[in-house]
């Protein structure tokens, strides 16, 4: 293990809750000294993060840094609010950023609708791994080449490996000193070859939930079984959709319309549908940071412990995320769903989660399929009715024919513009295995499998 | 900041980097968010770091720190030296740079009024107005303005001797009108869309932009869309307003032509390109009208610099000639891929301290054609007039896309009809920039701020630009899903 200016790496993986609440009392404080000020909340977010990443199968890219950020929120006593930040350590910093939002809160009008900074709450437990935490560029390094050792000569393997350490302390002058910290880490791997390619990911709270050698298994596999595609022309197609790409469709609906501010503007599917029937009843979808099965922080920026909400129970909505803000708009509490100040986006269900089923692997799923196509994971998807919730984008890494059962071949990738919505209004089969997947733009978590009678299909390309 | 980025380029060389250099850098930020008459957010940012990216055993490494104490920036230069030599355990080839002129200078942004130092209050005053003036609008359901201001300034220095000082300066300001209805959401914004201008220079610039003056015409636009029809799906002509044209740059040209990308450096995130280092002189990417050039010298354009993250100074490269292919968008370490005497042409940028820096786009151009936007509607029997970007998306290797608008037009008999709302098209790269048969003039020209564009891992976002002016493209499909 590196040794850095004499600190192992263990002690310097997280610096706790009495740090970090030294270095909040330095914006704290000017409470104390101000007549004006009626609150203050200072959030600091830390992390030590190593990303390796490698590409014609060597390691071409290697980075570690180390940040801190300290985001101070002051409230006069007429209800103006002002925010600063700094990325820093030096209290005296944190201080003159506690200052400057002071001045910002004296130019600024009273905001009539603030709901107030966060009381004192207890915070869930955190999952925190800290040898992930810790890990060193040659532990690292180490993982990524045993992924290369497994991909033959004829293909060249590209992807990253990435493990954090990271903690978030929220201070207010309401009396809450909550502290979460947490572990991460991924491994992403594409393998390509002369006309195909196969992706594979892995990924949770700890490296030990990672076994590169198996993914690179897996994409080696796919990248072979797609060789020489054909094409599949566009149109309505029944299909299997992997863990990747369910995600995608979940990250997306989430994103799109299951946050408080959309749904109080009259901007989302879910406006005026709490209770109704949205998507099949074998889909059940929830968002949980305390689960083992995602990633992130068991507090939100504002302070408020994250609650496990249930958005769609047997296909009924039956909730959208809130912070402070659209709670008290809503008449609700604070989900715990607040994002950093000041947040003209309002709540994000940002740890969702599809609940598996009860219908085996992949390959069940793909038993019952006549004539259809797999797909392992989709490409730049975004929006493009935001309250159908129609999105497009592309497939990649992987996108192979379904003949009677079976795999019969790879096809050159598809362009799908399609309602996440109209896609989950039936689904015939979720698997109970369930995979880590993350989206391009967003987290990740473990995901199940889904196989749909109709995807819609708007375009082809030249490769596969 | 200077003494920090020297103290680890000299520990770095110090623990057996080959090649070092340090970035010490001070990013001041403000983001200010009005709707209606609320203010959303106001919020003042500094980041200050160093980072510093070493070869050792011929392989990278980087490290970067917040901690800017003697103790936590020598650790780092250390741990940059450590990432690069485990970084060569799994390493087919070394690393090589082309060569750069060692310099020592200063380069800092043109302006007139520096956006910090105009009171908070003014600024606000600014967007409400925008915001309150759009409100008038009736049927609109709320209306957004927002104002940015960067500063960064940042030191490079070097284990080959350059030392550099820039002081960049960006800004930008718009409004969004968003009308809602009858399971509908339409946006018009002013003047684009994802906060509306941006640009290097000063608060005199966004002054200009008249936010208030121009708010309602673009209110009436959103409440408009809420009735207008769904644009059909048809094979037809399309004329591509300046601001839609600088996204379609962005995504089929920009990103294409990044060097890194086409080697494979980015298989596994973003994806690769269609274009190959072979096809430089050859590949014909469009029509003989198409010409579109690397620029991050463009006055005022968000992608402007002196030097980018390697030393190597900002300049003018023209990337497709009269529709082929000539260069690239190029670094050190991927330039002798092109030909074994290549130099970077300067387009190597981090997002913060914390990142190495990688290609970007800096600001890249489709040069102008002749005449006005009306003369090519009046030339167009039958077509659809498209602006302002609302979605993207794009394949692994920049080959099929689509995109949609915020409205379109439609044209008949050389003249603009009714408007449709949810608009979209499809194509495929080249035969899309070949089917271009129109490009308007220099006076339909403007430079476009892209202020978000993404790249990498861990993720960077960049600032860049695109120059168009509208442009006329035949047998499109549109109307797309």
């Amino acid at each position: 293990m590196t040794q850095r200016a004499g600190d192992s790496r263990e002690r310097d993986a997280l610096l706790g809750e009495a740090w970090m609440a030294g270095l909040a009392d330095a914006g704290l404080g000017l409470a104390d000294v101000e007549s004006d000020v009626a609150g203050i909340e200072v959030v600091i977010e830390r992390s030590a993060q190593g990303l390796t990443r490698f590409a014609n199968s060597q390691i071409h890219q290697n980075v570690w840094w180390e940040d801190i950020q300290a985001g101070v929120r002051v409230v006069t006593r007429d209800g103006s609010i002002g925010v600063a930040g700094a990325h820093t350590d030096d209290p005296a910093l944190v201080r003159q950023a506690a200052r400057d939002a002071l001045e910002i809160a004296r130019l600024t009008p009273p905001d009539p609708e603030f709901p107030g900074l966060a009381p004192s709450a207890g915070v869930p437990e955190s999952i925190v791994d800290m040898a992930t935490a810790a890990a060193s560029p040659e532990a690292r390094a180490a993982a990524v080449r045993m992924a290369l050792a497994e991909i033959p000569d004829e293909f060249e393997g590209a992807g990253a490996y990435q493990t954090v350490g990271a903690e978030l302390g929220v201070f207010t002058t309401e009396g809450q000193a909550a502290y979460a910290p947490t572990s991460a880490a991924q491994l992403t791997l594409v393998v390509m070859g002369d006309s195909s390619s196969g992706y594979a990911e892995d990924g949770g709270r700890s490296t030990g939930a990672i076994d590169p050698a198996a993914a690179a298994r897996t994409a080696v596999a796919k990248a072979r079984a797609g060789a020489d595609p054909v094409d599949a022309p566009a149109g309505d197609w029944h299909v299997v959709l992997e863990p990747a790409a369910t995600g995608a469709l979940v990250q997306f609906l989430a994103y799109l319309g299951l946050g408080g501010r959309e749904y109080l503007e009259g901007r989302s599917f879910a406006s005026g549908r709490l209770g109704h029937q949205v998507v099949d009843d074998k889909v059940t979808i929830v968002d949980d940071a305390t689960s083992a099965d995602t990633v992130g922080f068991a507090v939100d920026w504002e302070g408020t412990p994250k609650r496990r909400v249930e958005l769609i129970r047997d296909g009924v909505l039956s909730a959208v995320v809130h912070d402070r803000f659209t709670g008290r708009k809503a008449g609700a509490e604070s989900t715990g769903h607040g994002l950093p100040a000041p947040n003209a986006h309002g709540p994000v269900a940002i740890n969702p989660l599809m609940l598996p089923g009860e219908d085996g692997t992949i390959d069940d799923l793909i038993e019952g399929v006549e004539r259809g196509l797999l797909v392992t994971r989709f490409h730049y998807t975004n929006v493009v009715h935001p309250v159908e919730t129609k999105i497009t984008g592309m497939t990649r890494d992987g996108t192979f024919l379904i003949s009677e059962g079976k795999i019969t071949h790879g096809v050159r990738n598809l362009r799908f513009t399609e309602s996440i919505l109209r896609a989950l209004a039936s689904v015939e089969r979720i698997s109970s295995e369930t995979s880590y997947a993350s989206e391009l733009f967003f987290g990740g978590s473990r995901c199940p499998a889904v196989r749909l009678p109709s995807f819609h299909f708007t375009g082809t390309t030249s490769f596969g | 900041m200077k003494e920090l980025a020297q103290l680890a380029l000299d520990e770095a060389v110090a623990a057996g980097a080959s090649y070092a250099d340090a970035r010490a850098v001070i990013d001041d930020s403000e983001t200010l968010s009005v709707q209606d008459q609320r203010v959303e957010g106001a919020d003042r940012r500094t980041s200050r770091g160093v980072g510093v990216r070493v070869l050792a055993n011929g392989s990278w490494g980087f490290a970067a720190t917040a901690r800017l104490d003697r103790e936590h920036v020598l650790a780092a230069a250390r741990e940059a030296v450590a990432v690069a030599r485990a970084s060569a355990t799994a390493q087919r080839s070394s690393v090589v740079l082309a060569p750069v002129d060692v310099v020592s200078s200063s380069w800092a942004t043109p302006y007139e009024v520096d956006p910090f130092t105009v009171a908070l209050s003014d600024k606000l005053d600014l967007l409400l107005s925008a915001t309150g003036a759009a409100m008038q609008t009736p049927g609109l359901a709320f209306a957004k303005a927002s104002a940015d201001a960067w500063r960064s300034e940042k030191w490079l220095v070097t284990s080959e001797g350059a030392e550099l000082h820039q002081l960049i300066l960006q800004l930008g300001a718009g409004v969004e009108c968003v009308a809602v209805g009858d399971g509908e959401v339409q946006t018009r914004s002013f003047p684009n869309s994802f906060r509306g201008y941006c640009g290097t220079g000063g608060w005199e610039d966004i002054e200009a932009l008249d936010l208030a003056g121009n708010a309602p015409r673009y209110a009436d636009e959103a409440v408009a869309l809420l009735t207008a029809p769904d644009l059909p799906s048809d094979v037809t002509t399309i004329i591509l307003d300046g601001n839609q044209l600088a996204l379609q740059i962005h995504e089929s040209v920009g990103h294409a032509l990044e060097l890194d990308r086409i080697l494979g450096y980015e298989a596994a995130y973003a994806g690769t390109s269609f274009v190959a280092p072979r096809d430089a002189g050859s590949l014909r990417y469009g029509s003989p009208l198409v010409n579109l050039t690397l620029d991050s010298t463009t006055p005022r354009a968000l992608g402007t610099y002196g030097f980018d993250d390697e030393g190597v100074p900002a300049g003018r490269h023209p990337l497709v000639v009269d529709g082929v292919l000539r260069d690239f968008l190029t670094s050190r370490e991927t330039a002798g891929a092109v030909s074994p005497d290549a130099r970077s042409n300067g387009t190597m940028r981090a997002d913060s301290w914390a990142a190495i820096p990688l290609i970007r786009m800096t600001n890249i151009h489709l040069e102008p054609g002749e005449g006005s936007l009306e003369d090519l509607i009046a030339d167009t029997d039958q077509g659809v007039l498209m602006t302002t970007n609302r979605s993207w998306s794009i394949d692994d290797r920049r080959v099929n896309f689509q995109f949609g608008c915020e409205a379109a037009y439609e044209i008949r008999g050389g003249r603009l009809g009714q408007m449709y709302r949810n608009s979209s098209y499809t194509g495929r790269t080249t035969a899309f920039w070949g089917s271009c048969d129109a490009i308007a003039g220099p006076d339909e020209w403007q430079v476009y701020g892209t202020p978000n564009c993404g790249k990498g891992q861990p993720s960077q976002l960049a600032r860049v630009a695109h120059g168009a002016a509208p442009a006329r493209f035949r047998d499109v499909q549109v109307g797309v899903g």
